[in-house]
């Protein structure tokens, strides 16, 4: 049984995922997610290689090379990526 | 004319590799020709691995603001003074460096804004690119930074690196010349992905543990990367008989994947047009590195990573694939 507000997914390190989409009630714990998108939840920790961010909270890990659409940007390692107008955002210039 | 010579690293030992290539081969022939040239290393990421000693007439960058990585460095080194700002990827050597000067009167032409000596995609690129400085000033900054068009939505368009800046000067009635493959073939070696499998070890591969391993059977670029590794690597220990790309515990290629680790990853691998490609890029690979060898006058031993057996039917069926007119 569920705890009522538990995360319906949880992501845990040594986790690879490749061009799946992560909604609500999603937490990424230490995966790696290559070319994902990431639809609302929690990214705690982990990386997230290429893809889009579309909403959603990013409290930790690292963004490299993806596009930021839209979310709030907590805390983490922003390495690179794009906002929201396709505009290049170099290393530290998170949104 | 004075010309820039810029390059932006990440890792200390192709970098020391790049330098030696560059200063012995190509600065002294763009100097013959005539120009003033000033070698710029950017040292991305871990500055302090940089020994300024292995890297003699060369100044060295660290990232800061204006140059907040290697991309916004290429912006930060078109605005230094120069007349052509010449762009060569961390992984790419000219061995014909008479060959590559030659191009500096290209520039004679005021209709010239660059020269591109090796294109990858559609655009020229930024990995080999002699660019005239007072043209691409001109340009909005940043000047040579990728972009999306319509992030987010399916027909999204990436522009890479100097993409922009290429159309937008063509667009505005300038030339940038393509040096056609088959002109640069022995002229440049050029290795893909060399970078890319180490930061990726570097920054997740603890977290992913040996699943980090299985990326090199399921993504061919991984797979790449880690075999050009293997020759630039086998050079770099036989030149400056020190490790490259070595793990935290100083092994030999384990911050990228040992010969045993990238033998074992094809082992893997069932689908035999995947294995026809890796091995018609290792074929590319090894005539680039053979060019590298052979400058240092050392002889070149490309490594065998599938069993001779497997090699040969692979070989033959992409052959046969061909013949029938269905290339892998």
């Amino acid at each position: 049984m569920t705890a009522p507000g538990a995360p319906a997914l949880v992501l845990q390190e040594g986790e690879f995922r490749h061009q799946e989409t992560f909604g609500p009630g999603t937490v990424n714990r230490g995966a790696v997610l290559l070319e994902c998108t990431w639809d609302g939840g929690e990214f705690e920790s982990g990386v997230m290689l290429g893809g889009v961010f579309r909403s959603g909270t990013f409290r930790g890990g690292v963004f490299w090379g993806g596009v930021w659409l839209s979310g709030s940007w907590v805390a983490g390692d922003w390495e690179h990526g794009f906002g929201p107008d396709g505009a290049y955002r170099p290393r530290t210039d998170h949104p | 004319m004075r010309v820039i010579l810029a390059s932006a690293h990440r890792y200390a030992d192709l970098a020391r590799l790049w330098h030696r290539f560059a200063l012995r081969d190509l600065v002294p022939a763009l100097r013959a020709a005539g120009a003033g040239v000033d070698v710029v290393l950017f040292r991305d990421a871990a500055p302090d691995a940089f020994d300024p000693r292995d890297f003699p007439g060369a100044t060295l960058l660290a990232p800061g603001p204006g140059a907040r990585d290697f991309l916004e460095f290429y912006d930060a080194a078109l605005r230094r003074e120069g007349d052509v700002l010449f762009l060569l990827d961390a992984d790419l050597f000219v061995l014909d460096g008479a060959w590559a000067a030659s191009f500096l009167s290209r520039f004679a032409d005021p209709s010239v804004a660059a020269v591109s000596l090796l294109r990858r995609t559609e655009q020229p690129g930024v990995y080999a690119l002699l660019a005239r400085t007072a043209a691409y000033r001109e340009l909005p900054a940043p000047v040579f930074a990728p972009s999306y068009e319509a992030p987010g939505a399916p027909g999204a368009v990436n522009r890479q690196p100097g993409d922009r800046a290429a159309l937008a000067l063509r667009s505005g009635g300038l030339t940038i010349l393509d040096v056609p493959a088959s002109e640069a073939e022995g002229r440049v070696s050029d290795f893909h992905g060399t970078t890319v499998i180490r930061a990726s070890r570097e920054v997740f591969g603890a977290s992913l543990g040996p699943r980090f391993d299985a990326l090199l059977s399921e993504k061919p670029y991984f797979a790449m990367g880690a075999y050009d590794n293997l020759l630039l690597g086998a050079l770099h220990r036989t030149v400056f008989g020190a490790p490259y790309a070595p793990d935290a515990d100083g092994v030999h290629l384990g911050g990228s994947a040992t010969e045993e680790t990238l033998r074992s990853a094809l082992a893997r691998v069932s689908d035999r047009t995947a294995l026809v490609r890796f091995l018609a890029y290792a074929d590319r690979s090894n005539r680039a590195a053979a060019g590298l060898f052979a400058r240092e006058g050392l002889p070149f031993v490309p490594p065998r990573l599938l069993p001779r057996p497997r090699g040969w039917a692979v070989r033959a069926w992409g052959l046969a694939r061909r013949a029938a007119g269905r290339p892998a």
